[in-house]
């Protein structure tokens, strides 16, 4: 508290001097956590030139997800049983399994992995599915590979009665005889985990599609009184008896499993069942398609095109364009580091200072209220989650985050062009300086919002690529808020002073032209 | 200095109509030219006894036989090739090149171990979900700029600046497509999953884009002495600067990608630059125009 007080008592100088501590510190982290390679790098060879007299720590190396044209990854092949499906629904049946496994891939994060249905010469289905830097090939196999097959069998009544007329073996054998229903896991449109209110044990609820619920209705509707069993892989893993006519489509499945078998089965079963089963028969570790100079390409173009957007934003804009450079060069290391898939504690100092400067900033501008505060915690907590993730980058990724660098100046570009026009209504550069950020925010933040929208959008309703692409934008925006807004803020009112106010010409105003307009 | 944008509407709104009906007539007769991973292919493993070909040597030796779309995946002992083509007669070309490739050396075979058609990578569910997604975008941005601008619901109600940041996206998106469709049909430009992610982006800089404006046409009005269509016009000239840096910020970051990126990625960059600079122009010519159209409407009726 007593910090906080002394804190508000300072001069907006000295107040931005701690907050350009704090932003110091931030860029030293995201720094360190993109290019920590290049800082051991540096540390060893510093540490041998000066014979162990300067021995720098050492930080761990994060690597960056990239994606298969640019690491390779592990190329699985499965073959196709297609002897129950009829001819002409062969193709329809595979490409449903291609769209299948796509998502279960997707579902465990892997991001744009190809998958692929291939017809050999002897008219042979096979689906492909390349991932993208699998280390552990085993697991990758688990979850494509595993078809949860959920179907709901009523007692076969008929073969009772055949079994008991020509053997006397045991009745227990003969009530195990269950006939299949027409409703499985196909007409499944949820499925969720939740918790037996009475003794907290997992269970996994099942919700019906339209059709599935009047199958299901059916099906409880003749077997009143009689055990339905629910089947999993096979097995039956839930046996109720129903007591009533069930309508509205929703049944449980409890029993049986941990809260890790349900999540995993919960996760399974919305992901789909294999229309087709598949078998694997080869698996392979395929190099990277595109060389390593492909990267240093896309790695040279990258830096060039910082360069390009850096000059023309100082020639234009001047002292202000320099500023926008430094929040600029935060921005690319910040968004490098969310890239990567970063330690919970890492992303919660990243998220959280981040937030705190800009609730700070906000405040001092005094354009800060409820509903403000409410849209940069959404943006903060998706940013937490994110930044544990690993977003793959594949060429066309980086080329994304390279148009990003021309993209996140925007709000630094309507700033200063706003400041501009302040200066020639005659304000003073600190007056001019505080409304052009106050003025040009609500423009940044319904252009901005917009965008955020649309990605969340395509986030959550996308698939594979199209949701990959959504989180890089989301990414890119969120950052570029804090940058173009926080960082050059500070860094603006650090320079701020008699000096500027001579100097009018380095925010690329005369002080001639001050005069004529007034 | 002023420039008189709003006042000759009628021109840009025409030459819009006619670049959109160009495209759609484009799209109608010739569709997109759709790469490898809309429509699938041919897929190859090859192997070269004791021999480990290189990339580039592989794609060397195959640069006669002008496949589209080819991908080179090295894997421990053999090599897979996917291409777009999937004729026999391809097919024998390329089984060729590669023997030619071998024969010179040592000791060294060449065998092919599989050629088959492959699907594409791009299923049925990302291009119906990517539709859906695209509408739910559509429908939420009139309602977020409905609520953005209920401050100054006249003398145009608010929900109308979301109408039109819409149709000038949707003329945007139709234009990148109707360029695209010529392209390919002239130039043999295909389109493959990062042209989604082009689209994609342009959707949401051409919003950002428009609303910036209209966020100036907003902050105008209540104070304005000048009849809607020129504060309008003052408001596009008033970010006419800031809309034009912006662009050419993004488009400067693309040409690094177009002349420093390496060949693969250049149609990307292509898509990308033409989307930001039709997204910049839409929302000058076309959205505040629009605005404009529609008041002009409203007083005639009454």
């Amino acid at each position: 508290m007593s910090f906080i007080q002394k804190f508000s008592k300072l001069s907006a100088r000295a107040k931005s001097g701690w907050l350009l501590g704090l932003i110091i510190f931030f860029a030293i982290v995201v720094g360190l956590t993109t290019g920590g390679n290049y800082y051991n790098n540096f540390s060893k060879y510093l540490a041998q030139k000066t014979n162990q007299i300067v021995v720098l720590p050492l930080v761990t190396e994060l690597p960056f997800s990239l994606g298969l044209d640019l690491q390779g990854g592990t190329h699985l092949v499965y073959q196709a049983d297609v002897k129950n499906i009829p001819e002409i629904d062969r193709a329809g049946a595979l490409e449903a399994a291609r769209d299948v496994i796509e998502r279960r891939v997707n579902a465990f994060g892997v991001s744009e992995p190809v998958v692929q249905v291939n017809k050999g010469m002897n008219g042979e289905y096979r689906i492909i599915a390349e991932l993208a830097g699998i280390k552990d090939v085993n697991e990758a196999i688990k979850l494509i590979g595993e078809t949860p097959i959920l179907e709901f069998k009523e007692q076969d009544t008929t073969v009772k009665q055949i079994t008991q007329g020509t053997s006397s073996s045991s009745t227990a054998e003969v009530v195990q005889d269950w006939k299949n229903t027409e409703l499985t896991g196909k007409y499944l449109k949820r499925a969720t985990l939740q918790f037996n209110p009475n003794d907290g044990s997992p269970e996994v609820s099942l919700e019906f599609n339209a059709e599935g619920s009047k199958m299901f209705e059916d099906i409880t509707g003749r077997n009143i009184g009689k055990p339905v069993a629910i089947f999993l892989d096979g097995y039956p893993i839930s046996v109720p008896t129903v007591n009533d006519k069930i309508t509205g489509g929703a049944a449980v499945i409890s029993g049986r499993f941990n809260i890790d078998e349900a999540k995993l089965l919960v996760k399974r079963l919305n992901s789909g069942a294999l229309p087709v089963p598949i078998s694997l028969i080869s698996q392979k570790t395929v190099e990277a398609s595109l060389g390593s100079k492909s990267v240093d390409n896309s790695l040279k173009a990258g830096l060039i095109g910082l360069l390009l957007v850096s000059l023309f934003m100082i020639l234009y804009y001047r002292l202000p364009g320099l500023l926008s450079v430094i929040s600029l060069l935060v921005y690319g290391l910040t968004v490098l580091a969310i890239f990567k898939a970063l330690p919970i504690w890492l992303a919660l100092v990243l998220v959280i200072t981040m937030i705190g400067l800009i609730f700070y900033t906000f405040s001092e501008l005094k354009i800060f209220n409820g509903t403000l505060a409410v849209l940069f915690l959404v943006i903060g907590v998706l940013l937490f989650f994110y930044a544990q993730q690993a977003v793959t980058l594949s060429l066309s990724g980086v080329a994304g985050f390279i148009l990003s660098i021309g993209i996140a100046v925007d709000a630094n570009i309507l700033i200063f062009a706003r400041t501009r026009e302040e200066l020639k209504l005659g304000k003073s550069v600190s007056q001019a300086v505080d409304s052009g950020f106050k003025r040009a925010w609500p423009s940044i933040r319904d252009g901005n919002v917009s965008t955020i929208i649309t990605c969340l959008i395509l986030m959550f309703f996308g698939t594979s690529s199209v949701k990959g692409f959504g989180t890089t934008l989301f990414i890119g925006i969120a950052v570029s808020l804090f940058s173009a807004i926080v960082i050059t803020h500070t860094l603006f009112v650090l320079i701020l002073g008699d000096w500027l106010e001579k100097r009018t010409w380095l925010l690329g105003v005369r002080k001639a032209k001050i005069e004529e307009t007034k | 200095m002023i420039y008189k944008i709003i006042q000759k509407r009628k021109f840009f709104l025409t030459i819009s109509s006619l670049a959109v009906v160009a495209s759609v007539l484009a799209l109608f007769f010739w569709g997109l030219n759709f790469g490898i991973d809309f429509t699938g292919g041919s897929l190859m493993e090859v192997e070269f006894t004791n021999y480990k070909p290189s990339m580039t040597e592989i794609s060397d030796s195959l640069k006669d036989a002008n496949l589209h779309n080819l991908i080179i995946q090295p894997t421990e002992n053999s090599t897979i090739l996917r291409f777009k083509e999937n004729t026999e007669d391809v097919h024998q070309l390329v089984v060729k090149k590669l023997q030619e490739l071998a024969k010179d050396k040592p000791n060294v075979t060449f065998k092919e171990l599989q050629f088959d058609s492959v699907g594409p990578s791009i299923g049925q569910e990302l291009k119906s979900k990517s539709f859906n997604a695209t509408a739910i975008v559509f429908i939420m941005i009139i309602i977020y700029i409905s609520w953005a601008f209920s401050k100054v619901s006249k003398p145009i109600a608010s929900w109308k600046y979301g109408v039109a940041a819409i149709i000038a996206l949707i003329h945007d998106i139709l234009f990148i497509l109707g360029v695209f469709s010529v392209l390919g049909h002239f130039y043999g430009i295909e389109v493959n999953t990062p042209f989604i992610a082009a689209v994609l982006t342009v959707l949401g800089y051409s919003v950002s884009d428009t609303i910036i404006v209209f966020d100036r046409i907003r902050e105008n009005l209540p104070k304005s002495h000048e009849d809607f269509e020129n504060t309008v016009n003052r408001s596009v000239n008033q970010t006419l600067t800031r809309s034009i840096n912006t662009s050419f910020s993004a488009i400067l970051a693309l040409l690094a990608i177009l002349f420093f990126g390496g060949s693969t990625i250049k149609d990307f960059a292509l898509a990308l630059a033409i989307g930001i600079f039709i997204g910049t122009y839409s929302s000058i010519f076309i959205a505040s125009p629009v605005l404009v159209v529609w008041e002009k409407m409203m007083h005639s009726k009454k």
